[in-house]
């Protein structure tokens, strides 16, 4: 049984990981199917996350979980406020290669924010406190209660997506506009307000991934990077646009990188997922949820 | 009900519509004929704010309209009805009409009551009410699309092509709904190339040619000289 726990632990880890990567990448989905750009600044709202809850639980010396809350809220503001100031060009027919300039633009914004972090914090490497202090042992293997709170924290938030999209107003009109932007203004659907309101609930997912992930790994200006990465091959893994694709994707980058670094080295930790994203592709071009929807 | 004057549209530098003057009255379904290119869709499009006039007026019940962002309109009583299919997919059917109530979506009762009378009057819709719109037949599509406009009860509707891709028994059907909105005190304004069916439905047509209107005359009269009029498109 020695054998196991070893690979048990890891198992319950890369499901750790994984939901939080589920969070990044979901926001990147929403982001994604309702403006229909890809957001190349996604890692730089994990970074600025991670900063805001650093901010609150290291410098201001409050609950770290409170800083998670303000993470969130600050990034879905930030992100709003972005939003409106840079892509309204795309729906107001303004630009003619609209792929190219939100590209750019993106892309332009991720310097931005990156070299803004260094001058405000510096390049400096730095270690947020963990959410809780501890283990949890289940016999078999033991997790630090820190990292468990993170993926119950991202579960929930997850959850509450899930069920926003789902359910609410807010959520059907979101998928009406990401399935038929004319159609949903014949009902009455303001989509430019609606599509800031899209980006600013991606860009705080990404904040909640981030300000999750900060006392696990480190917090500095370009810690955003790799994980953005990740999410770009976690939702074409799981095919762009679905949202089944991103949660399923996430855990499964999650467990692969984390089962490979037992059994075949940890070096390669951030090589993993993208092996799988080959073998996928190289079956499925579609990826693992093929031509769904983002409804589903 | 509905004003057009001197109305100048187009894509880019492409201008469509060249000083485009109509009228439709209430009530009434006014046909919008005319050779391929002649603005009529465009027209439309103009009418409901998808692309901007650079000249003239659009008058709707002697309101401006012309500046107002298209969600806004649905909220003053027009709806539109898309050439294309416009369900969304993956959606399901109750969700569709749902937002078909989407500018009066905070009294819940309304939208309850509007979802029920809906099923009421397309009962095929409360039969797959929970299935995905996208897996409807093109003519289930076209009724919900119809039962989705009509939700807030709009005073106005455009209706692009409504026949289009339809097979001739199941366009007879929409038709006959379109026209029976009439009862229901419902102004249209509609752009059809079917001509000959379409016109048995309407009460007044305009004829559309390279963005302007060449000629127009009660839907009786124009029936009977129809031949001419097609035969004049044929000449440029």
């Amino acid at each position: 049984m020695d054998g196991l726990s070893p690979m048990l632990a890891q198992l319950v880890n890369g499901l750790i990981i994984g939901s939080i990567y589920g969070l990044m990448a979901l926001g990147l989905t929403i982001i994604f199917g309702v403006l229909k750009i890809v957001n190349f600044s996604h890692g730089e709202f994990y970074m600025l996350g991670a900063y805001a809850s650093y901010f609150i639980s290291q410098t201001l010396g409050l609950h770290p979980v409170l800083g998670i809350v303000v993470a969130i809220g600050a990034t879905f503001i930030i992100g709003m406020l972005i939003e409106k100031a840079l892509l309204p060009p795309l729906f107001e027919n303004k630009v003619e290669r609209k792929e190219e300039y939100a590209l750019l633009v993106t892309f332009g914004l991720s310097l931005f924010l990156i070299n803004l972090a260094l001058a405000v914090f510096g390049p400096f490497q730095k270690s947020a406190p963990a959410l809780t202090k501890g283990n949890i042992d289940l016999g078999v293997i033991s997790l630090s209660s820190g990292k468990v709170l993170a993926a119950v924290i991202a579960i929930v938030v997850l959850l509450i997506t899930l069920f926003v999209i789902q359910k609410t107003w807010l959520g059907t009109a979101l998928r009406a506009i990401s399935q038929d932007r004319d159609a949903s203004a014949i009902m009455g659907i303001n989509a430019k307000r609606l599509g800031s309101i899209a980006f600013g609930l991606g860009a705080c997912m990404a904040g909640a991934a981030g300000a999750l992930l900060g006392p696990v790994f480190l917090v500095y200006p370009i810690m955003g990077t790799v994980p953005a990465i990740k999410s770009f091959v976690i939702i074409v893994l799981g095919s762009m646009g679905s949202i089944k694709g991103a949660i399923y994707g996430a855990l499964l980058v999650g467990i692969v990188e984390s089962l490979g670094v037992i059994f075949l080295s940890p070096a390669y930790r951030d090589v993993y997922s993208f092996l799988i994203l080959i073998l996928v592709l190289l079956f499925k071009p579609k990826g693992l949820f093929g031509g769904a929807q983002w409804n589903n | 009900m509905l004003e057009v004057a001197n109305l100048e549209a187009g894509y880019g530098k492409i201008q469509i519509l060249n000083g485009l003057s109509l009228s439709a009255n209430e009530n009434k379904l006014t046909l919008l004929i005319g050779p391929n290119g002649a603005g009529k869709s465009t027209l439309l499009k103009t009418i409901f704010g998808f692309v901007k006039p650079s000249k003239g007026s659009i008058r709707f019940q002697g309101e401006e309209i012309s500046s107002i962002p298209s969600h806004q309109l649905t909220s003053l009583g027009i709806g539109f009805l898309l050439q294309r299919v416009s369900v969304f997919p993956d959606l399901t059917i109750e969700e569709n009409l749902k937002l078909g109530a989407w500018s009066f979506k905070r009294d819940s009762a309304r939208v309850a009551q509007r979802i029920e009378y809906m099923y009421d009057k397309f009962p095929i819709l409360k039969e797959k009410r929970k299935e995905s719109a996208g897996l409807m037949s093109g003519g289930q599509k076209r009724m919900l699309e119809i039962a989705r406009t009509l939700m807030p009860g709009p005073k106005l509707i455009l209706v692009d092509e409504p026949s289009a891709g339809l097979s001739p028994k199941i366009a007879k059907e929409v038709y006959r709904v379109l026209h029976e909105l009439k009862d229901e005190g419902i102004t249209l304004v509609m752009v059809d190339q079917n001509i000959r069916e379409s016109i048995a439905y309407s009460d007044y047509v305009y004829v559309l040619e390279r963005g302007r209107v060449s000629s127009e005359s009660a839907a009786d009269e124009i029936g009977k000289n129809l031949k001419q009029v097609v035969e004049s498109w044929l000449k440029f």
